[in-house]
């Protein structure tokens, strides 16, 4: 089986902006081949996750390799390389596109190319991938493939004359797809008799056999029982396990150029088996890793505490858990005066961020208070130091500070040309640069903005959606630091500083955002016995200010004896509310309090 | 049945003799759902017949009681005479003679009825004659609960109920005539649009007509009814929080001075005159319970019946078929202690803290003391040492204050309590 011909091997991925069918596809693929029985099918088979199944969208990458006799009569390995479709994961996306000679990009005839889209094919054509560009939910009535064709020409430059129309919901194109997976995508280079050289572009952690890596051998051959180096980590390990992934795992005696695969040498995190490091042997190392190695770099930051701080332990021994499965979590202890004690953490970006949250909470059973995300602010002291702050409430005082320094993204926007004016007031409203506007045809634009980081981390995502209503994609990538007019904004509950609620904002958003967070914090934070004011303060200068009435009474009128279940019911559950909220001096705080800066209405920030 | 007046007795006489809820039941209510409208303030399990005055002929009433019959019948006695009936409703005063009397003597049937119990049903202004009251007088009902709610009629329009202030007086006047020996009137305070002066004017006209008792509730916005759909809580034209909270205030110096015990949160008793049946809820112990909606507690666990009239004729089909048994377990003995302070709190005399300390262990009573130490502190909660008035330590919550602040007192104790003992 691993005995394929290199020019008999193709290595493909999938181009999709999310929901424009990858994943219904990739099962197509699989069932057509044969790879997977009917009747062990389910849909998203790639998607191992829960929380990718509910959600719709990939998160860990996966592969799988398909056996496929073409038309030609000969048989051919086909490899699909799943690529995760979030901006937060482009790095993944770039290391499976770079074990690739190939890509199917999968466009929504009905909808037509999204930012993200674009994105990830001027990725793949930095690595020189052949394209086949597949229409796909053709048989939708709303499908335009004449349109759509014409716009990835007009937008890509890619010849379209030869694009095929699919549906892959319905089995449409599906064997024209496979056709020119093996017609039109060149075999690997054969470089079998080179030094081992092995491209990790995926890894998940095994409780039982520690990290597993997916691989592509890029030269040479690798086999079990060989003792690699990692060439980044410069970790060397024995391979207990070699195998293809058909798609579940398969154990083989080698692999060679061209071949996708795994391997498993109780390598203890997936840290040590980082994606886009190099796999050499160690007797006879290759000289020059593969190229493209970067560090995971965290781009958003919060602080992480349990409600019950009696689970701080807990929450170190889970972060610890799924840090051996997600090597681009970063997290360090935290102590806030108002939180006791928890972790600063460091995510790719919102999703990654949200999803590590979901995943504490669901599969580790923890309750927990997340503060607002943050950027990584640059500080430059007066005695010429820079710092480099990840939390707002270590932001040295103003008269210690010679300036502040934010990080910026560029962005791009693709959008129906109706909503160009409101994305361009959220951009604007968000202290965005504009730097240009194409239009793509006729109806469909694309807008370019520089942002501050800061500004698209809270909520962006969400209002550009709800502003085009769901039509327009955005792609994003660093620019590096600029300096800004920035103020540290400290919210005070009850006349005590909260720090989790401090916050870095633009001196010219002050005000509206002081007002708009302290109304928010009074909406979010329940009554209590006494009047409780809620201050927003630069420095010892109060900007706005409001005040959660006392209560008044608390009290059910009446009890009797059908209703004494249903009221035991409320009373639990305005005890398990308590229970949910941390105490802030006397002041029960919820949860959300500490997220309001995501919900403020979007004039005032 | 003897006509004596209710036990002078208060809470804890009978609470010694009180055996745990697994014991058996002195006590039953009967669910009468017929009612001429719904009101806009309800929630219970109300079938409505409209304003026919001969209600009690509809097929649906003579149906009805057919079934509460079979379901008293159906159910497994304990032999111990019921102390305590309380006809609630719905209307039961839609009922004829010969159907109360039926469905006593049923119950007499069944469970044997004790002399000198007490025998209540809640009734409505206008929906009943001199000559019915004196049946339902001679069928044994000796405790009235009438259905004022308010003395003002536009309030009483606003509300949705079908009498009129007029209706009040004439109603007072047969309960008087038919010497009935125990009256109680329902008022609601936080209606909309009420002032605190017209409040107070309530309640002074209420005091004028001597009744033995008051249940004063303050209004809740049920989910679902037509009240909750207009108003807002706190908001015009509901009288805000604060106002509400004094109108609690005023009800409880306006009626201790006019010498009503305030025996429970919404409830006030002339000495001798609590409601002996409703006293079995807050102490916890079980009770029978039969008809649509209606909730029994029996052999340690609640049951309630389905709230919608086929249902419930199904749900009773099910169990007479079954024997009179009823799927259900005893809960937890964590959830038996929130729902015996949950209750119990919500009395003057709050609860015994020696038995306590006997029915669930110093350890457990340590903890509910230091959980309730803040609120001590407060002056919300009373911890009272024996001395020779009161020989026993009780817990309680303190009146006005602690007891408008009883949720969050409870919620307190229930987060804290809420994981296993």
């Amino acid at each position: 089986m691993t005995d394929a011909p290199v020019s008999r091997i193709r290595n493909f991925s999938i181009i999709a902006h999310i929901d424009h069918g990858k994943s219904t596809l990739a099962d197509r693929l699989l069932q057509y081949t044969g790879t997977v029985e009917a009747r062990q099918m389910k849909e998203q088979f790639l998607d191992n996750m829960d929380l990718e199944r509910e959600r719709g969208i990939t998160i860990k990458l996966q592969a799988a390799r398909m056996n496929y006799k073409a038309r030609d009569g000969k048989d051919y390995v086909l490899n699909l390389i799943d690529t995760p479709g979030h901006v937060d994961f482009s790095y993944e996306v770039s290391r499976s596109l770079a074990a690739c000679e190939g890509a199917l990009l999968v466009v929504d005839a009905s909808q037509g190319v999204e930012a993200q889209t674009l994105a990830n094919v001027y990725l793949a054509l930095e690595h020189n991938l052949e394209i086949i560009p597949v229409l796909n939910k053709i048989d939708l009535p709303g499908a335009e493939p004449d349109r759509v064709k014409q716009e990835i020409e007009d937008l890509i430059g890619l010849d379209c004359s030869g694009a095929i129309e699919a549906s892959a919901k319905e089995g449409i194109g599906i064997p024209e797809i496979l056709e020119s997976i093996v017609h039109l995508i060149p075999p690997p280079r054969d470089t079998v008799t080179e030094p081992l050289r092995a491209l990790i572009f995926d890894s998940y952690y095994d409780a039982y056999r520690g990290a597993i890596a997916y691989f592509r051998v890029m030269d040479g051959t690798v086999k079990k029982g060989d003792r690699v180096r990692l060439m980044a980590s410069g970790k060397e390990y024995e391979l207990d396990e070699v195998g293809v992934l058909s798609p579940t795992q398969k154990q083989v005696g080698d692999l060679h150029a061209g071949e996708v695969g795994y391997l498993s040498a109780a390598i203890k995190a997936v840290a040590d088996a980082r994606v886009g490091d190099t796999i050499t042997l160690a007797s006879t190392p290759a000289a020059e890793p593969l190229p493209g190695y970067t560090e995971a770099k965290p781009m958003v930051f919060c602080g992480l505490f349990p409600t019950d701080a009696d689970r701080f332990e807990d929450l170190r021994e889970a972060l610890e858990k799924l840090k051996l499965n997600d090597s681009a979590l970063n997290y360090e202890p935290e102590t806030s005066s108002a939180m006791g004690f928890g972790f600063r953490c460091g995510f790719l970006g919102l999703l990654h961020m949200e999803i590590v949250q979901e995943r504490l909470e669901r599969e580790y059973d923890l309750d927990l208070i997340t503060t607002a995300p943050s950027v990584v602010y640059r500080v430059t002291t007066i005695k010429g130091e820079v710092l480099n702050i990840d939390n707002p409430s270590h932001l040295p005082a103003p008269n210690e500070r010679e300036k502040i320094e934010e990080p910026y993204i560029q962005m791009e926007m693709i959008t129906p040309e109706t909503y160009v004016g409101t994305l361009m007031e959220l951009c604007q409203s968000r202290r965005g640069e504009f730097k240009d506007m194409k239009y793509l045809t006729p109806t469909r634009t694309t807008l370019i903005y520089e942002l501050p980081l800061a500004e698209v981390v809270t909520d962006f995502f969400n209002q550009m959606k709800s502003r085009s209503r769901g039509y327009a994609s955005m792609e994003y990538h660093p620019i590096g630091y600029r300096e800004n007019a920035l103020v540290l904004l400290d919210i005070l509950v009850n006349n005590e500083p909260v720090d989790a609620l401090a916050t870095i904002v633009h001196r010219d958003k002050a005000y509206p955002v002081g007002r708009a967070l302290v109304s928010k914090l009074k909406e979010l934070i329940p009554r209590h016995q006494f009047k409780v004011p809620i201050q927003a303060a630069i420095g010892s200068r109060v900007i706005a200010s409001e005040q959660i009435p006392a209560i008044r009474k608390d009290v059910l009128a009446k009890c009797y004896g059908g209703d004494i279940s249903r009221k035991k019911k409320l009373l639990q559950k305005q005890a398990k509310g308590k229970k949910r909220m941390k105490a802030i001096g006397t002041v029960d705080v919820p949860q959300e309090a500490f997220m309001a800066m995501l919900q403020l209405d979007q004039g005032a920030s | 049945m003897d006509d004596r007046n209710p036990l002078s007795q208060t809470a804890f006489s009978d609470f010694h003799l009180a055996v745990n809820a697994a014991s058996a039941p002195r006590a039953a209510y009967l669910h009468i759902p017929f009612c001429r409208r719904r009101c806009f303030y309800c929630d219970f399990p109300v079938s409505v017949v409209g304003d026919r005055r001969n209600g009690s002929n509809s097929n649906a009433i003579v149906k009805y009681v057919d079934r509460l019959c079979q379901e008293i019948a159906a159910t497994p006695t304990f032999n111990i005479p019921l102390q305590t009936i309380f006809f609630g409703g719905g209307t039961p005063s839609l009922l004829s003679v010969a159907q109360l009397d039926r469905l006593l003597q049923t119950l007499n049937h069944r469970f044997g009825i004790a002399a000198g119990a007490e025998i209540s049903m809640e009734i409505d202004p206008g929906t009943f004659d001199l000559a019915q009251i004196q049946g339902y007088r001679t069928a044994g009902v000796n405790r009235v609960s009438l259905g004022v709610q308010s003395f003002a009629d536009d309030l009483l329009k606003a509300c949705g109920r079908s009498h009129s202030v007029a209706d009040i007086y004439e109603a007072i006047d047969l309960l008087h005539r038919a010497e009935i020996p125990n009256i109680s009137l329902d008022l609601i305070s936080g209606l909309p649009h009420l002032t605190l002066d017209c409040w107070q004017a309530t309640l002074d006209t209420a005091i004028a007509l001597q009744p033995h008792h008051l249940s004063v509730y303050d209004l809740t916005l049920e989910t679902g009814t037509a009240f909750d759909r207009y108003y807002q809580a706190g908001e015009h034209p509901l009288p805000t929080d604060e106002t509400t909270a004094a109108m609690y205030r005023l009800a409880q110096q306006t009626l201790t001075t006019a010498g009503y015990q305030h025996y429970e949160i919404s409830n006030y008793a002339q000495p001798g005159y609590p409601c002996r049946h409703n006293l079995t809820y807050w102490e916890n112990r079980p009770y029978y319970g039969f008809g649509m909606g209606a909730t029994s507690y029996t052999h340690g666990y609640r049951v309630t019946r389905p709230r919608k009239t086929w249902e419930y004729y199904e749900w009773l089909e099910e169990y007479i078929a079954a024997g009179g048994k009823q799927p259900g377990s005893p809960p937890p003995p964590n959830e038996v202690l929130l729902e015996t302070l949950m209750l119990g709190l919500r009395l003057a005399e709050g609860l015994d803290r020696d038995r306590l300390v006997r029915d669930w262990g110093t350890a457990t009573v340590d903890r509910i003391d230091r959980c309730l130490q803040p609120y001590a502190q407060q002056g919300w909660v009373e911890i009272a040492t024996p001395h020779p008035d009161s020989p026993r330590r009780s817990v309680r919550l303190s009146d006005p204050e602690g007891f408008l602040f009883s949720n969050t007192i409870l919620a307190a104790l229930f987060e804290d309590l809420a994981v296993n003992l």
